[in-house]
């Protein structure tokens, strides 16, 4: 199968943010693989595969949290459970 | 359009009796559109303001919504109608704001086609008025956007004063006359809100390599400063077909600013020192 | 209730330098010193051990069968793995020949055969 340019992009992210955790402790990484995998799999799931504008938005957010993992300061990374209001 | 009319003439009754006459030819051909439309008689004056939403939470294609509000309910600025929608209407409705008065640079968008601060913008007395995000920048949520590139830009052009040589009192600062201090006017003033730089077309087709208005304002600012020992490197760091000579001189960036800077005038003085240096 | 995007500890450690015995340890050091060593001094690996260790690798991935890796296993056809666990087998590879393969590359290897001719090719495998 071959990767649009977009799935590139995707599994790019994906690839770094698992450099970046090899880059922490051991316990840290698994931590981070954990929610790395688990919020990249979830995405997969649940956005419709045209819904470029999305996609494209989660591209930016993530390259942006990768670069703050990236710094040598950043030793972890958690997540908080946020309830989302109906609108 | 022509309740409209009638609405507005009304309201001005209360406050100026010079517009009596206006009121009365009105309401003599327009008796008609008064019985259909019976709340041009109270003391309210609506306006429609056409917002632009999109939220990464709920996944769907961006829209312009419409939220009605009565001016005489509302303070003068487009920021003030923000902040009651947002109070009273919608409470989802996301912008940035912070000081209200043009000092921050926080609630720059664009508003019926023009960028400026939200804060420093008229309600204009039309009927309904658009408002978006900054042109050509990505969303993050309806009129807030993403501004790491801008920053980024500010940042490449070492925006603090840089030194070859001690300041003559050790551990002093280094004094500028009063002369040369005034050649900063015009500059200092930038407050970075990126009205400029988001209304150039040369930016919106680069904007990554072009600089923009903002930042070049701001490399000249320091090009200009007398304590900085750096003029010669600063000049040769932006001299470059696409960091600096992708302005135009189009001049949006001039009309845009909303602090009345010239961002334009000033690349076009770099680039005359770039020929003399 | 959904979990939101991942918020990052940002937490400020102060600068320090790691010395033992007045020498810099220096984190590379620690991974040469228990990598396993190929049994032999030319540049490239010997294709059949490539093979043997690229397997090893698929076949202890947790999603994986491991009865039905062969060397010509295709990872999403044959093993019914997605893209993003194919990028998580190519990351162990790196690891395991102390590689780090460019994101052009890493995207056209989907299979083992791929996979081992790649790294039997690359001068740095290890």
């Amino acid at each position: 199968m071959k990767l649009t340019g977009l799935q590139k992009q995707v599994l790019g992210l994906y690839r770094g943010f698992l450099r970046a955790a090899r880059t922490k402790g051991s316990e840290e990484r698994k931590k981070i693989e954990s929610i790395v995998s688990s919020e990249f799999r979830r995405h997969a799931k649940s956005i419709e595969r045209k819904n470029f504008i999305y996609i494209e938005y989660l591209l930016r957010r993530g390259t942006k949290q990768l670069e703050q993992l990236k710094n040598p300061d950043t030793l972890s990374l958690s997540t908080v459970p946020v309830r989302h209001h109906p609108s | 359009m022509s309740t409209g009319l009638v609405r507005r003439a009304i309201s001005r009754v209360s406050s100026n009796p010079a517009s009596k006459l206006l009121f009365a030819r009105a309401h003599a051909s327009e008796v008609q559109a008064q019985q259909v439309e019976p709340k041009a008689q109270d003391n309210s004056k609506l306006k429609t303001f056409s917002i632009y939403r999109w939220n990464p939470d709920n996944p769907s294609k961006p829209e312009l919504k419409d939220y009605q509000i009565d001016l005489k309910d509302c303070g003068p600025m487009v920021l003030d109608a923000l902040i009651k929608i947002k109070n009273e209407i919608d409470p989802t409705l996301t912008f940035r704001r912070s000081c209200r008065e043009g000092i921050c640079g926080s609630c720059a968008m664009n508003i019926d086609g023009c960028n400026g601060l939200a804060c420093l913008t008229k309600i204009e007395s039309g009927e309904a008025s658009t408002v978006t995000p900054l042109p050509h920048m990505f969303v993050i949520k309806d009129l807030v956007v993403d501004m790491t590139n801008f920053y980024n830009q500010y940042k490449s052009i070492e925006p603090w004063l840089k030194r070859k040589t001690p300041p003559p009192v050790p551990g002093k600062e280094v004094p500028q006359s009063k002369k040369d201090r005034a050649k900063l006017d015009g500059m200092y003033e930038c407050i970075l809100c990126a009205c400029c730089s988001t209304s150039c077309p040369s930016y919106w087709w680069n904007p990554e390599s072009y600089l923009g208005p903002a930042a070049l304002l701001h490399a000249h600012r320091w090009i200009s400063d007398s304590r900085d020992e750096y003029t010669k490197e600063r000049l040769d760091a932006i001299n470059d077909e696409f960091k600096l000579y992708r302005c135009h001189t189009i001049l949006n960036c001039a009309r845009a600013c909303p602090k009345g800077l010239n961002p334009g005038k000033q690349i076009t003085t770099i680039k005359q020192l770039q020929l003399s240096s | 209730m959904a979990l939101r995007a991942a918020i990052l500890g940002h937490i400020r450690v102060p600068v320090q330098t790691l010395t033992q015995n007045g020498r810099i340890l220096q984190p590379w050091n620690l991974l040469n010193s228990n990598r396993s060593m190929s049994s032999h001094g030319d540049d490239h690996l010997d294709k059949e051990e490539v093979i043997e260790r690229v397997l090893s690798v698929v076949k202890s991935f947790p999603k994986v069968d491991p009865s039905k890796v062969t060397p010509d296993v295709h990872f999403q056809n044959d093993l019914g793995l997605d893209s993003l666990d194919t990028v998580e087998i190519v990351m162990a590879l790196e690891e395991e020949f102390k590689l780090e393969i460019p994101d052009k590359e890493a995207d056209k290897i989907n299979s083992c055969k791929l996979a081992v001719e790649y790294i039997a090719n690359h001068p740095m495998a290890g």
